[in-house]
């Protein structure tokens, strides 16, 4: 059964839930861009010194050495050596400049391109791609989260369809998603479900009720997609090289997951909150992260999935040039990197530069929503589409925001 | 000797703020030898009285990545040095000549803290310079393709033990520099010794975050002639999860009777800084040191004396042991500056030494210092 066959039966319309409405010309503007997105989050800040805006030489330089890669002039940390393979697909922007460098509200800058606190929530990236891209007529969730260490900030004003689908770090459903009756008996009780609460659902229109329903939707439509996520079989032949790690079995996860259609996929990975010690700990983090994330750009590739794939390497912000008394790298956000690739990224080059110590944006600066309107663009979704809580207004990313042309045309 | 560990006393503060101080051996029991994170090693003469802090006097170079461990062969001849650069460097301990050359003493940063609100680098102060005998390595080891953090000379001083990240323990010639036998461990090699007898390998492995979380780590025993385990001491941990934190340093005492290990390779909350005494021949526990260091302990040295074990911490703390029975007899925190704050932003002691006449304790401070203690009580 497909999804808009659930939605009918059980008397539902799952758009449009609460005081939110979208305009006619909103609704007219939707794209399927048939687009997808996974965002690989490196959750406490990660240092871009340590991986691809290197300072050799420089008093702060750290203790990793560069190593050159097939693209003259882009050089990353000696232990990132599967990244290195793919210099050629990667825009890496060594100008990002955000505006917090606290972590809550780092993270929620960073997935919704919106101050925190505004007085209303806003969708994060994952929400937003998976209303304009996903495909109505999957059973799979549109937004998944594997993990939440990078943090749920939710859909905010697109309700509660949009709610990212959170499984456990290593893209494991969670034990209750193993059903201890047959499909044909799970059917009926759906119907039965359905029936009881059509009536109830045509009298009580409320948020609450509209949330725990579209819960249950998903739920049941889950159930039957969620041999999906099982990567079981596969994952034993291919752990060798993604690395027998949660992480790497989340992004191989998501290589699934978008492959089977999901718009948007989000892994997280870390501690990179290294306040103290912070190249052992961030040699132990690439060991995990670096053939992970490189396996998963070798199979987006080999799968011809890579260039309507788009990448996201990010965090909530970077880490200080400077090295403490520690031996760590505390929170900066006044310059740092994000790498994209696939999705029609122009590979293969910077955007934007640091001075020679790295403290500050040499050129190009790149904001949070910046970024976001980069992502929106190369996924097809436009950046500046207007959304109405009640009568106001809301942009899909803030007034003055600007995808970088130089990598997404 | 133990009476007089209550008064223990600053007999120098030597100042050093060019990188973290990471390690610190002395040279015989009248010259100390520190190491920092930028690959410089620095040997001080110490006078007799602590009237006037002395300058270093000689600046060992060579190393192109930071410095991990120091040793001193046990007839002070030889300095030994192991680093991130993949190489155990071999110096002359007591070589007084060389090129002369200056040292700034002064051109790190005096950050404590998040520094999230840092925007460049800061002007530095005046310089302060040291005039110093410039001397190089008198051979290398270079069997080793990662870092190393694992050093140990046997009592004889022929064989070189030494263990990487790249999970390998290479026992080698100290004096040729031929490799005799490796073998690979589970993890990255932290610390690792050799008994006074020559015929166990004891390595403290650990590989943080791979489990997210979670840390894998190992306390093994190896035959030193087969590279065959003789004991896995990990399991006995496990249920508690103390190990998990990291060890940081394995070592036995010179006579053989004693094992002791201590945890805090990464920085943590509350009483992490755990302190075992293990069998030498076994790796079953013996006894736990109590109170733990806070947030972590990083080094230990046995006394001469054979009866007590020092440890230092990310806590600031020095601690003095009585091994008979395991009580702490003694305990010192260094101070620190009143602006700095403390708890997980404190400056850590990284390591650890005492003379061979038992009488000076140095440690190694990230905040920019070596501090020379005297363990005897200066007053008699």
């Amino acid at each position: 059964m497909l999804k808009s066959t659930l939605v009918t039966a059980g008397g539902m319309a799952v758009a449009n839930w609460g005081a939110l409405t979208h305009s006619q010309t909103l609704a007219a503007e939707v794209k399927r861009s048939g687009k997808r997105c996974i965002m690989l989050y490196m959750a406490g800040g990660v240092s871009q010194i340590d991986t691809f805006d290197m300072k050799p030489g420089r008093p702060t330089g750290g203790e990793f050495r560069p190593i050159s890669t097939k693209v003259p002039g882009i050089q990353v940390c000696e232990f990132l050596p599967n990244i290195a393979r793919h210099a050629d697909k990667l825009g890496i922007i060594r100008s990002m400049r955000t505006k917090t460098p606290d972590h809550g509200p780092g993270g929620y800058y960073m997935h919704t391109g919106y101050h925190p606190g505004e007085r209303f929530p806003h969708p994060e990236v994952g929400a937003m791609i998976a209303k304009y891209c996903e495909n109505p007529e999957s059973d799979l969730p549109s937004f998944v989260k594997i993990g939440s260490k990078s943090g749920v900030y939710g859909a905010g004003y697109l309700g509660p369809q949009y709610e990212p689908f959170v499984t456990d770090d290593d893209g494991k459903l969670p034990g209750f998603a193993n059903p201890s009756v047959s499909p044909e008996i799970m059917g009926r009780r759906g119907e039965l479900l359905n029936f009881m609460e059509k009536r109830f659902a045509e009298q009580c229109s409320g948020d609450p009720f509209a949330a725990h329903r579209s819960a249950e939707l998903r739920t049941i439509r889950l159930m039957r997609a969620r041999q999906t996520f099982d990567v079981s079989a596969e994952w034993e032949k291919a752990k060798d090289r993604y690395g027998d790690s949660k992480f790497g079995r989340g992004c191989f996860t998501a290589l699934k997951l978008v492959e089977a259609g999901v718009s948007f996929v989000e892994v997280a990975h870390g501690n990179y909150d290294t306040h103290n010690d912070n190249f052992p700990w961030n040699k132990a983090n690439f060991a995990v992260m670096d053939p992970a994330w490189g396996s998963l750009m070798d199979d987006l590739t080999q799968r011809g999935l890579l260039q309507d794939t788009l990448v996201v390497w990010t965090s909530e912000f970077g880490r200080t040039p400077a090295i403490n008394v520690r031996a760590g790298r505390d929170h900066y956000g006044r310059a740092w990197t994000v790498v994209l690739a696939g999705g029609g990224i122009k590979g293969g080059q910077h955007y934007g530069s640091t001075d020679r110590d790295g403290f500050e944006v040499a050129e190009n600066p790149v904001g949070e929503a910046d970024l976001l309107a980069t992502i929106y663009k190369a996924m097809g979704v436009n950046h500046r589409a207007k959304h109405f809580l009640g009568s106001r207004p809301i942009w899909v990313t803030p007034e003055g925001s600007t995808p970088i042309k130089e990598l997404v045309g | 000797m133990a009476d007089s560990f209550a008064n223990v006393s600053i007999l120098y503060a030597l100042p050093w703020n060019t990188d973290v101080v990471s390690a610190v051996a002395f040279i015989g029991n009248d010259k100390v030898a520190a190491a920092n994170r930028r690959g410089d090693i620095l040997i001080w003469n110490l006078p007799a009285t602590g009237d006037k802090t002395p300058d270093p006097a000689r600046r060992l170079i060579g190393h192109t990545g930071p410095v991990n461990r120091l040793l001193v062969s046990a007839d002070g001849k030889t300095l030994i040095s192991a680093s991130n650069d993949r190489t155990v460097k071999f110096w002359d301990a007591l070589k007084s000549d060389g090129n002369p050359g200056t040292i700034f003493m002064n051109d790190g940063y005096k950050f404590v803290g998040p520094t999230e609100g840092v925007a460049k680098l800061p002007v530095l102060p005046s310089p302060i310079t040291a005039k110093v005998v410039e001397q190089k390595p008198i051979r290398e080891f270079t069997g080793h393709k990662e870092w190393i953090w694992g050093l140990a000379l046997s009592r004889d001083g022929k064989t070189l033990v030494s263990g990487d990240d790249a999970k390998q323990v290479i026992l080698s010639d100290a004096q040729t520099g031929a490799e005799q036998r490796r073998w690979k461990v589970k993890h990255w090699v932290r610390s690792l010794d050799i008994s006074p007898d020559g015929k166990l390998v004891v390595t403290a492995e650990q590989f943080p975050f791979i489990r997210d979380g979670d840390t894998d780590v190992g306390l093994h025993g190896w035959d030193a002639q087969t590279g065959e385990m003789k004991f896995d001491a990990t399991k006995q941990f496990e249920a508690s999860k103390v190990l998990n934190v990291g060890p940081t340093s394995f070592r036995f005492s010179d006579n053989g009777k004693h094992l002791a290990v201590c945890m805090g390779h990464i920085d943590r909350d509350g009483p992490a800084g755990k302190v075992f005494l293990l069998n030498p021949t076994t790796g079953e526990k013996v006894r736990e040191l109590t109170p733990s260091h806070l947030r972590g302990a990083t080094d230990l040295a046995f006394h001469p004396d054979g009866e007590h074990l020092f440890t230092c911490g990310r806590d600031r703390a020095i601690k003095i042991w009585r091994l008979s029975d395991g009580t702490q007899v003694h305990e010192i925190t260094l101070s620190q500056d009143k602006n700095k704050k403390s708890g997980p932003f404190t400056p850590t002691l990284h390591a650890i030494s005492i003379s061979p006449d038992g009488k000076l304790l140095a440690v190694a401070d990230s905040s920019g210092q070596v501090v020379v203690c005297t363990l005897e009580d200066r007053k008699k």
